[in-house]
């Protein structure tokens, strides 16, 4: 017997507000469409209405959880058009508060995935864990979600000696949660019965869509912009770009375990190699000059564009905002086609979709 | 100029009819599409850019003044039709060969952004699908 299975866009289930269409034979789903907007709040519109400053504190409201980079990847387009040169310290900073935002992201979307396969005693332990990022990022920044802490020409706030040594300190701590975090995770039962074979999008499959970020490295896809394209003086720090082959559920889960190593790494560098010196330029309203760009920049989940459109004005004349969701839902569909009903869910989620930074 | 590495962006005017060979030579270099961006030029014509990636950056490939133009979604699949979609319904431009029957991002009950600048304020819509013009 034949179904369509609507879910949302309204739905207990689901977390933010999106619209998918199941198309089922008996309990496998045989295809599947999804719909989106639910959300738009028209902040492209807004941003032709202010000027650069104004414009982080907007863009920054895009996304919850990945509000730095919104806030920096602007910067970085601003920055990129007018040539601005900014001071290597407030590039580190930058980079310690991006990196700290990959952590919280990957463990409050761990979380997520474990509640969605029944696992709440760890979803609950993950969530636990992720609050000493949250600390660290409060310690920084002032703030546990929109931090702030851009500006164009550098960084707003400075990271002294004392609080160098105590994020450190933070960081060992959590290096040592999440290594008993992995191990549990890479070898429970209920995790690899529900996450194994589940959702494949096949190596092809994620070039031809062109899925980003980790939902690409989870299907053997090595791109990682801090790499292809880095900005922020990422080519300083010795990091690796995890991928892992077996395209699955699973695959989105260990990849996530692997860059949380990664993101301490690169954190722990950048603490202890933090270059001395200014954190700005101390601009005060910047004028963004005739020219356009384009910017790319890997966001916890994954490649984050913004095109900026300046006319020397002092407003914006075009910010358009493409979020890596945006690149990773049309792979829903094909994820979806042979699984069942019941992990419908679960394979939506395992995109770590930001809906509200897709309709922005 | 900046004394670290940053992304380059390469800009490169087309002509519409230039949009589908391009778009199967990169698929064979092995190219990705970024993304389909647009906007209104002063002209208040469509100005939409095709970025793609390069090592170390973009190239921008753009068409101006032209509210028609080829998909090339049967290329890079959804990875350029849910772009072509978004940009139908929030801009006066039409992507030939993309399926309109269904709304991606705008609600079906809700007016599209034809015409109008790309994406204009909700509230704005939602009078005028109300009959509720601005005063």
């Amino acid at each position: 017997m034949s179904y369509v299975v609507p879910i949302g866009p309204y739905h207990p289930a689901l977390e933010e507000p999106v619209h998918a269409r199941l198309y089922t034979d008996g309990e496998e789903i045989t295809d599947a469409e999804v719909f989106i907007g639910y959300n738009h709040r028209g902040i492209e519109k807004l941003t032709m209405q202010r000027n650069p400053i104004q414009t982080i504190v907007l863009v920054e409201r895009v996304c919850g959880i990945c509000s730095h980079s919104h806030a920096l990847t602007y910067a970085l387009a601003v920055e990129n058009i007018a040539g601005i040169n900014v001071p290597k310290r407030g590039q580190y900073i930058r980079v310690i508060v991006e990196e700290l935002e990959r952590l919280h992201s990957h463990y409050l979307w761990l979380g997520i995935a474990l509640h969605l396969i029944g696992h709440d005693s760890l979803f609950m332990h993950t969530w636990d864990e992720r609050e000493a990022i949250m600390d660290m990022l409060e310690e920084i920044s002032g703030n546990r979600v929109n931090y702030g802490m851009v500006t164009i020409g550098g960084s707003r706030r400075d990271i002294d000696d004392d609080k160098r040594r105590h994020l450190l300190e933070m960081l060992d701590k959590i290096e040592q949660s999440m290594l008993r975090l992995r191990d549990i995770l890479l070898t429970d039962k209920t995790v690899a019965l529900r996450t194994q074979g589940v959702g494949v999008l096949t190596t092809e499959d994620a070039i031809r869509i062109g899925a980003v970020g980790p939902h690409a490295r989870a299907s053997n896809l090595p791109i990682d912009v801090r790499k292809d394209a880095p900005y922020c003086c990422y080519e300083d720090f010795d990091f690796n770009v995890a991928v892992w082959d077996s395209c699955d559920v699973f695959a989105r889960v260990v990849i996530r375990v692997l860059e949380n190593f990664e993101s301490i790494k690169i954190i722990r560098q950048a603490l202890d190699m933090l270059p001395a010196g200014k954190i700005n330029l101390g601009n005060k309203i910047p004028r963004i000059p005739a020219g356009e760009t384009m910017f790319r920049h890997e966001a916890p989940r994954g490649q984050l564009c913004y095109k900026v459109v300046g006319d020397g004005g002092e407003f914006n004349k075009r910010v358009s905002i493409h979020v890596p969701t945006f690149r990773n839902a049309p792979t829903i569909p094909t994820m979806l086609r042979g699984n069942s009903v019941a992990d419908a869910g679960l394979i939506i989620a395992s995109i770590d979709p930001c809906f509200s930074c897709m309709d922005r | 100029m900046q004394d670290y590495k940053t992304q380059e962006y390469r800009k490169i005017s087309i002509t519409k009819d230039e949009i589908v060979p391009l778009a199967r030579k990169k698929l064979a270099e092995g190219a990705t599409l970024a993304m389909i961006h647009g906007f209104v030029n002063d002209q208040g014509l469509p100005n939409v850019s095709y970025e793609y990636e390069i090592p170390g950056g973009i190239e921008s490939y753009t068409v101006d003044g032209e509210k028609v133009l080829p998909s090339i979604s049967e290329i890079y699949d959804l990875g350029a039709e849910w772009p072509e979609r978004e940009l139908m319904e929030l801009m006066d431009v039409t992507f030939e060969g993309v399926d309109t029957s269904k709304r991606l991002f705008m609600p079906e009950t809700m007016l599209s952004g034809q015409g109008q600048i790309i994406v204009t304020p909700m509230d704005d819509l939602v009078k005028k699908a109300h009959g509720k013009e601005e005063k």
